[in-house]
Order: structure tokens, then sequence, then C-alpha cells
């Protein structure tokens, strides 16, 4: 068992080596997403042209006072991480900077103490919240690709499942040629590849806090989207939007995503059920289950999670979120924060 | 058995010889076993522990016919030197393994005595005893992804098995 990890991270390091030098140009507008996104991360770096220096206070078991010195606007958590040992960088999933939750690649702006969440704390609802919308953002990629040019697919978001509901979901609706198409074990199978081919390769969640602007831009290609991007910049306490990207794909997210795609081990794509036609066309879920690195379970046990992910998982409606005594009842507008009373 | 000098010397001989003599050895169980009655844990030399545990369970096997009985009053009040413990032997021990049929007690090596002697040292404790426990169980902390995961699980089998009703 030892040397079998050895071994898959022995083909991770080469495969990244091998990867990350060339970056083959994606199918249309994927690559001009990225580009938007490239650009908008060099223009927010830029904004930090002297190296500045802050103090990031170390929280946690055995780091309790420690006081690194880093950069501002540069450093992000991973790198604080590297200055510890390699098994805080192999291990954390996620990082909560003055108790707020913060992705390991968004760099730090200000002095402040830094915690290091992983899988095996005492409470890791956080990280596994994290890593259930990662996963989920990782199936909504592999379906964008897995289909011929031919056929238009349109992600639809990521909507929050709670971890004991067995499976993560993507909302997708595929073009309407595909309206009679069921997905069979071998399409299943080979989405899992696409996706076992994304954690293979061990790419980066980097993200990105973005005004909507930027955002509607990175979107223009699906209203779906742009309304998505609206309603996220109206809920948002400062306005902005975040933004992952992994590898070519950009995407929304609510929260924090975790560090990388290579923190998954176990990855099926267990379903992708057919929901009630919408304006778009017809809805489909895609569902799938997965574990991290440190956290595999034994073949029986994972048998019987993935026989129960491949039931529908049925979302909360978010109706009873709303406070039913909001004085205004009309929908605010984008760019506005909303101040909701709690 | 494993081939020891002493276990060969006494040529298959498996009694051990305690104290001054075989009633010296009676007294001093009976001391130990009086003890572990009113304190349900002590520590000892390993071989007295090990001595104590068979009259121990023998005691508690007597106390499970009940104190009307003749002869388990009679075992009774010879083992227990101190008699305010008999009415606990039959009130609050004899319930207690009522459900068992063996195995009342158990025994743990603990480090060497720090006395000249270096003596092996072992404690023994009457099972259901109100103390932490020798071995601390490790829990599984509940909260991990799998774990979530298969209490999702379970609570779906529930509600499936009930639901058909």
């Amino acid at each position: 068992m030892v040397t079998r990890t050895a071994c898959q991270l022995l083909q991770r390091r080469f495969a990244t080596a091998a990867a990350g030098s060339a970056r083959a140009p994606a199918p249309g507008g994927r690559s001009q997403r990225s580009a938007v996104f490239s650009r908008e991360q060099a223009r927010q770096r830029a904004l930090y042209p002297r190296i500045e220096k802050i103090e990031v206070s170390m929280r946690g078991p055995g780091l309790d006072g420690t006081l690194l010195v880093m950069n501002k606007g540069m450093s992000t958590p991973l790198s604080c991480a590297r200055h510890l040992t390699e098994h805080h960088v192999s291990s954390s999933a996620l990082a909560l900077v003055d108790g707020e939750p913060w992705s390991l690649h968004q760099p730090l702006t200000q002095s402040c103490s830094l915690t290091l969440l992983t899988f095996k704390d005492r409470d890791p609802t956080l990280v596994n919240q994290a890593y259930w919308r990662s996963c989920a953002a990782l199936l909504g990629q592999v379906l964008e690709t897995a289909f011929k040019d031919d056929f238009a697919v349109e992600l639809l978001g990521t909507p929050e499942v709670p971890v004991t509901s067995g499976a993560f979901c993507c909302d997708v609706v595929l073009d309407p040629q595909l309206d009679s198409w069921t997905p069979s074990e071998e399409s299943l199978r080979s989405l899992t590849r696409g996706a076992q081919q994304l954690i293979h390769t061990d790419l980066a969640w980097e993200p990105l806090e973005v005004a909507p602007s930027v955002a509607l831009e990175v979107f223009a290609h699906s209203r779906y989207k742009q309304e998505e991007v609206e309603q996220k910049a109206a809920q948002s306490p400062k306005g902005t939007v975040m933004l992952h990207r992994c590898g070519d794909h950009v995407l929304l997210s609510v929260g924090p995503l975790v560090a990388r795609t290579g923190l998954c081990s176990q990855y099926e794509v267990t379903a992708l059920h057919s929901l009630e036609p919408g304006p778009r066309g017809l809805r489909r879920r895609a569902q799938g289950l997965s574990l991290p690195l440190q956290l595999q379970a034994h073949h029986t046990v994972w048998r019987k999670l993935r026989q129960r992910a491949e039931k529908l998982v049925e979302v909360p409606t978010l109706e009873e979120v709303a406070p039913p005594s909001a004085p205004d009842s009309s929908p605010p507008a984008s760019g506005q924060p909303v101040t909701t009373s709690v | 058995m494993r081939l020891t000098l002493p276990a060969l010397i006494s040529h298959g001989r498996v009694a051990r010889r305690i104290g001054l003599g075989p009633q010296s050895r009676i007294n001093m169980l009976r001391n130990i076993l009086t003890g572990l009655v009113r304190h349900e844990r002590i520590e000892t030399t390993a071989a007295r522990a090990d001595e104590v545990r068979f009259y121990a369970e023998k005691l508690v096997d007597y106390a499970k016919r009940g104190d009307t009985d003749e002869k388990a009053m009679k075992m009774a009040t010879f083992w227990l030197t101190e008699k305010d413990l008999v009415p606990k032997l039959f009130k609050v021990l004899a319930p207690r393994f009522e459900t068992q049929s063996t195995g009342y007690t158990r025994t743990a090596r603990l480090p060497n005595r720090q006395n000249l002697d270096r003596a092996q040292m072992a404690v023994i404790e009457y099972k259901g005893h109100p103390f932490p426990p020798l071995y601390p169980v490790k829990q599984d902390n509940e909260l991990t992804l799998v774990n979530q995961l298969l209490k999702g699980y379970r609570q779906q089998q529930e509600e499936s098995s009930t639901r058909p009703s």
C-alpha cells in the first residue's frame, strides 16, 4: 500500500512536469475566457509594484506563535506552508485567515493569523464542504469537454449540497439533439476517466476576486451564467465575485475550493439524471462521488457509497432561506449589495 | 508452554507457591480478594493477580446463587475478611454479572515496581466498574468526510427499511 501511493505520487510528478511546460490551446471560447482571467490576474498583481512585508502568525497544533514574514499581495497560504514542512504542503486543503475561509492559492493582503486545515482535523466541516464544491466544479469541467464539438453544452452551475446527501451534483443543459440520449455505463466510465486524467495532472484551482463587470465579460457566452454573476454580486457584502481557474476552465463558485485536483484520489461519475425541461432545454443533473487522498475507502465501503450516489439527490429549495419580513420585495439591482436583516 | 528454566525445573507441576505455605497462600489471597471486592481495581504483583483471578470469578459464581443459599453465604463470609463487603458482593456484584457466564475480571500488566526487587506488577479489576478504562478506546472522528458519507448512507438504509410498513 505504501509503494502504491509512492508510485502514484511519482507518476503525478512526472505528469505535471511534462504537462506544465506546454499548455495546448483550448478550443474556442475557453482560451478567450482563460486569457481574460490571466489579464485580470496580472492586473491585480501589478497593484503591488514594490515588495511590502506583512506578518503572518500561524495557529495550529505545534505551530502556535510561529511568526512568518511574508510579502504583501504575493504570498499565499501555500507559500507559508512551504516554509513549514512538506507534510503541511501536501495535507493542507484549505486555510483560515482571521477566521475566514481562504483558498490556499489566494494572496494575503495584510498581517493576519493563519490556520491550515486538513481532512483529518477535529472539525473538518469547512474542508468537507469545500471539497464537495471542488469535485462538483471538476465534474462541470469534465462535462464541458467530454462531448464532440457539434454538441453544445451549457453548465448551469453546481448547487450547494450537504455531504451527507451522498453525492455532489452539477446541473447541465445539453444540446437538443441529445434530448433522447441516456448515458450508458460505458459513457459514465469514460467521463470518470476524463476526471481521473484531470486529477492525474494535478492542476491547481487558482482563485481570483473580480468586479462583476469582468465576470460578465468572462461569461459572455452564457446568459444563465451572467444572471448567476449578478445574483452573487448582489449577495456578497463587497459586491465582488469569486472566479476560479483550473487549467483552462474558468468557473464561478460560492465559496473557496480546495488547493489542487491532485487532492482527490477516488473519483467516479455515478449518474446523469434528467430533470424537468426548463426555459433553456432539458435540464440534467450529473452526480459523482469522490474521496480525498488522505481518506481512501476500502473497495467494499466504496461500492456501497457508490450505489447510493447513483440515486437522484434532491437539492433543498432556496425559497425558505429569504426572510419574509424584507420590505423591498422587488429583486435588487445588480451591483448594489443587499442588506439582509440577521 | 515456553521452555523457561522455572517451567523445566518444576517438572510439570503448575501450582504456584505463594507466602510461607498453603495456609499462608490462602490467607494472602483472601486479603487481596477482599481488597478487590472493596475497590474493584487493585495493583499487585503479577503472580498474585493471576492467582486471585480464579478465586474472584469463583466467588462471583457463588454469589450468583443468592444470599439465601447456605453454601454461598459460608463462602462469602470465609473469603471476605471485612464483613461489610458481604452485602456488596450479593447486592452489587452478583446482579452486575447476571447476563455473563464467565470473564468477570480483567488483568493488565504494569511497569515493574521501582523497589529493589523490581517485581512484575499487574492490575486486576472487576468489569463494569465506574473508573476510566485501562486501555482508552480510540474514537473515530464522526465529522470526517468518509464518516459523514457513511452516516448519510446509514440514515437512508433506515428510512428505506422503515418506509414499507
